[in-house]
């Protein structure tokens, strides 16, 4: 698809400022998140290309907000519900439970 | 559904999940050959970059068989075919204004491609 | 009762936090994640998988010349001679720099990179002013990391578009004749592995 993912060529993304060290996970839910690939693929049954293809029906504009676990988040919770390992109303009921007891 | 236990992480770390096939599906281009790439906007998900659409380039080293993103990603089958990576002259992608030196190498699968003859 | 923390209780967690709280939680009450699986692989990348190894094949490559010739022939083989293989380096290739080639790696369409050999990717390799620049103007990409490629140079940019990862080999430093690989590998840096960056030389680790 024609999506924000297909970056090449792009102008006006800014400067890379590559800094001169970093973490390899910088939140404990980024280290969460990359560690759930391999099992949530195995639970649900998606390759990497429906995962691939999750990330690019991202949002546009938050595609290029968000920080690149989040991009992995939104395509475990898309296919999760797409596979029918869990639903919609599921992740919201436990997100909305999370965020009241917070 | 199957659970990836801490018995099979170390195997999946090291063996990986190969994307090669067996699959003896014969090549339409050999290393050399000049190819155009296709025009082709699909909705679904594809690993031909926008930027690399109805360009010319060069076949530069054929990888095997492997399977097709386009079809993987969407339940329609392995659809087994060759992969090559292909070299793009710069200026071929972006006009006079790049560097007259410098190429851009893609890995493509053949349906993405046509023989330039 | 005073004790120490490391996370502030006044600050409710981001959303972001809390929807992977609310997706762990659901797969673990379904049986489909073994926490201590999810643990193992976590701390193999952060720990264990790094440039190191990409430096190892360098270094080699360097020291060994038919080493050099199976790395030429069969990337992913000779590599895991080594004891690298694996997720997100099934597939390898290796593209060597010369004194007329510069390569450079990247992932336009999301963030293939080679794991086995290089680790997980810095975030810049994966965020968009890299993978939106770099094809269209290698050199003012290599200007920001401070590496200058004479413009009678060729830059070959490997776009990954498919399983294939691959791995710069950069050039040898001048000056190391008769450097065993373990002292070589010192020199070896993640960036010159990915095309953005040069070897270290003798002076700059003396």
């Amino acid at each position: 698809m024609n999506g924000i993912h297909d970056l090449g060529g792009m102008h006006g993304m800014g400067p890379i400022a590559p800094p001169a060290e970093e973490p390899v996970f910088k939140f404990d839910w980024e280290r969460k998140v990359f560690a759930l690939f391999c099992p949530a693929a195995l639970a649900a049954g998606f390759n990497v290309d429906e995962f691939r293809h999750a990330i690019e029906q991202m949002d546009p504009a938050h595609y290029l907000e968000s920080s690149y676990y989040e991009h992995w988040l939104a395509s475990f919770e898309t296919l999760m519900v797409e596979k029918g390992v869990l639903t919609q109303e599921e992740l919201d009921a436990r997100y909305d439970e999370l965020k009241g007891a917070a | 559904m199957p659970v990836l236990t801490k018995e099979m992480a170390p195997a999946i770390i090291a063996g990986g999940i190969p994307a090669n096939m067996d699959d003896d599906v014969a090549a339409s281009f050999k290393p050399g050959d000049k190819v155009l790439t296709r025009n082709i906007n699909p909705v679904t998900h594809t690993r031909l970059p926008r930027y690399a659409r109805g360009k010319e380039g060069t076949i530069h080293m054929c990888h095997g068989v492997f399977h097709t993103p386009d079809t993987i990603a969407h339940g329609k089958g392995h659809h087994p075919q060759q992969l090559y990576s292909v070299a793009f002259e710069a200026r071929e992608l972006w006009g006079d204004d790049a560097s007259g030196r410098d190429k851009i190498y893609i890995d493509l699968w053949d349906d993405y491609m046509t023989k330039v003859t | 009762m005073p004790h120490d923390h490391n996370h502030s209780h006044t600050e409710p967690p981001s959303d972001v936090v809390l929807r992977v709280k609310a997706l762990e939680s659901l797969l673990l009450e379904k049986d489909l994640i073994d926490p201590e699986a999810l643990d193992l692989i976590a701390d193999a990348f952060e720990h264990k998988i790094g440039p190191r190894n990409g430096a190892r094949v360098v270094a080699k490559a360097w020291t060994d010349p038919e080493y050099l010739e199976r790395l030429r022939t069969d990337a992913t083989a000779a590599i895991a001679e080594l004891g690298f293989s694996g997720l997100q380096g099934e597939h390898m290739a290796v593209v060597e720099n010369t004194s007329t080639v510069h390569n450079m790696t990247v992932c336009t369409l999301c963030s293939c990179y080679p794991w086995p050999t290089l680790g997980l990717p810095p975030v810049w390799y994966k965020s968009a002013p890299y993978r939106s620049r770099v094809v269209v103007d290698p050199r003012s990409v290599l200007a920001e990391f401070d590496v200058s490629v004479p413009d009678d140079k060729e830059i070959r940019v490997w776009d990954s578009s498919a399983e294939l990862r691959y791995l710069v080999l950069p050039e040898r430093p001048e000056g190391t004749e008769g450097w065993t690989e373990d002292q070589l590998i010192d020199l070896v840096t993640r960036d010159s592995m990915i095309g953005t960056g040069f070897p270290k030389t003798p002076t700059d680790i003396q």
